[in-house]
């Protein structure tokens, strides 16, 4: 027997109907096994356009940005000890399943480099783009934001940023170094974290109140 | 991969270009569905002409399977689709009220630009409308604004609010569209007469 002829319209209802049971096997969601494209990555690499440096980041959170998620990527106890403010508490053993939206712009940090830039390429096979790290991780940060340093026989421009840097660091209850990086004469104020002292040696201050996070 | 402009294929600039581009195609089929004229689109509210929920359905049906299957494929990262955050509160309020508006005014913001690109004067008093009841919402806003921000659920889609798998849905949606398809156009014999 033959089928009655069907409309242009059943026709292609009876396609959509074809291409949505087809749809009930369908995995649109990206698995766990992907490839990578290395060359990319090296590129990234090179040009150091994954790296975010301590000084943007300290303006970003005065600013109060809220466009990326700041990621502590050391342990629970470090990270009670210490952290950067704004920073949420992610083990790297623990980010593969952290719900993060893969188009969210992430900043990874560790105590140094190694363990953020690990997590970074853990990211990019899971498929996550906007990830970064801070340069030089929290070393860095401290480097960089909490204690920084004027250099011996400054120009009027490194003053200028010395003077800057200085703000932000007391903004973080850090201490600014002057002259070369020695140390001021008095104790330095810890925001709960060890100074980089020049000598080695560690300030036995008692660590300031922690900062209120958020700014 | 897709999107591109969240995997950076494109810039803003770009970006704004294929809009337009986009948006023209947008327009010209919808007016050649016939939804730059008021008569069309208020015979779906007469039941006399299902054709808005039609092409309206046919347009979802149409992309969900198109985004299904190039996700499938790996062309396109699902994840990084922006989705509308969902109120639900609040979004019922604001259908209602564009509901509303289409029924008085017979057409729906996107119709009425069609219209008023060629040339009726009804779609130009719309668009018009349009651009001042903008004005108006963006006055009151500060006063409404805990209501609209209310009842926030984030970007959330059928498949994570009922827990089912993905392809579950769409073939369900599918089935929906085909058996409105079908009731619609016996809606379509039932009151056709009285047009």
């Amino acid at each position: 027997m033959k089928l009655p002829a069907l409309t242009l319209n059943q026709r292609l209802a009876a396609v959509a109907v074809a291409l949505g049971a087809l749809a009930l096997f369908s995995v649109p969601h990206r698995g766990p096994v992907v490839s990578l494209d290395t060359r990319e990555l090296a590129l990234i690499v090179e040009k150091e356009v994954d790296h975010v440096t301590p000084s943007e980041l300290a303006a970003w959170i005065v600013q109060g940005r809220s466009d990326y998620r700041l990621i502590d990527l050391r342990t629970a106890s470090d990270y009670a000890a210490y952290h950067i403010p704004t920073a949420e508490n992610v083990t790297v053993a623990a980010l593969p399943e952290f719900p993060f939206l893969r188009n969210e712009k992430i900043v990874l940090y560790s105590d140094g480099g190694i363990h953020a830039a690990q997590a970074w390429m853990l990211m990019q096979a899971q498929g996550y783009r906007a990830v970064y790290t801070v340069l030089g991780g929290l070393e860095g940060w401290k480097d960089d934001v909490l204690y920084p340093a004027l250099p011996a026989q400054a120009s009027a421009a490194e003053r200028a940023r010395f003077e800057r840097a200085a703000t932000l660091s007391r903004f973080f209850g850090g201490e600014p170094r002057a002259e070369g990086g020695v140390a001021a004469p008095i104790p330095m104020e810890l925001p709960k974290l060890a100074a980089p002292m020049p000598s080695g040696a560690v300030s036995p201050v008692a660590p300031r109140k922690k900062k209120k996070e958020g700014c | 991969m897709a999107p591109f402009y969240k995997y950076g294929f494109f810039g803003d600039e770009m970006s704004l270009v294929l809009a337009f581009v986009l948006g023209t195609g947008f327009g010209f089929f919808l007016e050649r569905a016939g939804f730059g004229s008021a008569r069309k689109l208020a015979a779906q509210f007469y039941l006399y002409d299902m054709s808005v929920f039609k092409v309206m359905f046919t347009a979802i049906v149409t992309a969900m399977l198109g985004v299904t299957y190039l996700g499938w494929l790996g062309w396109l990262d699902l994840s990084l689709v922006y989705l509308v955050p969902t109120h639900l509160v609040p979004q019922i309020v604001g259908g209602l009220v564009l509901g509303v508006g289409f029924v008085v005014g017979g057409y729906c913001p996107g119709t009425s630009v069609a219209s008023l690109a060629t040339g009726r004067i009804d779609g130009f008093v719309y668009a018009f409308g349009i651009g001042a009841g903008t004005l108006a919402y963006a006055e009151v806003f500060p006063w409404i604004k805990g209501f609209v921000n209310s009842n926030e659920l984030g970007q959330v889609t059928l498949p994570e609010v009922f827990d089912l798998p993905w392809g579950l849905v769409v073939f369900a949606v599918v089935l929906i569209a085909v058996a409105g398809f079908s009731a619609a156009t016996l809606v379509e014999r039932r009151f056709g007469d009285k047009a």
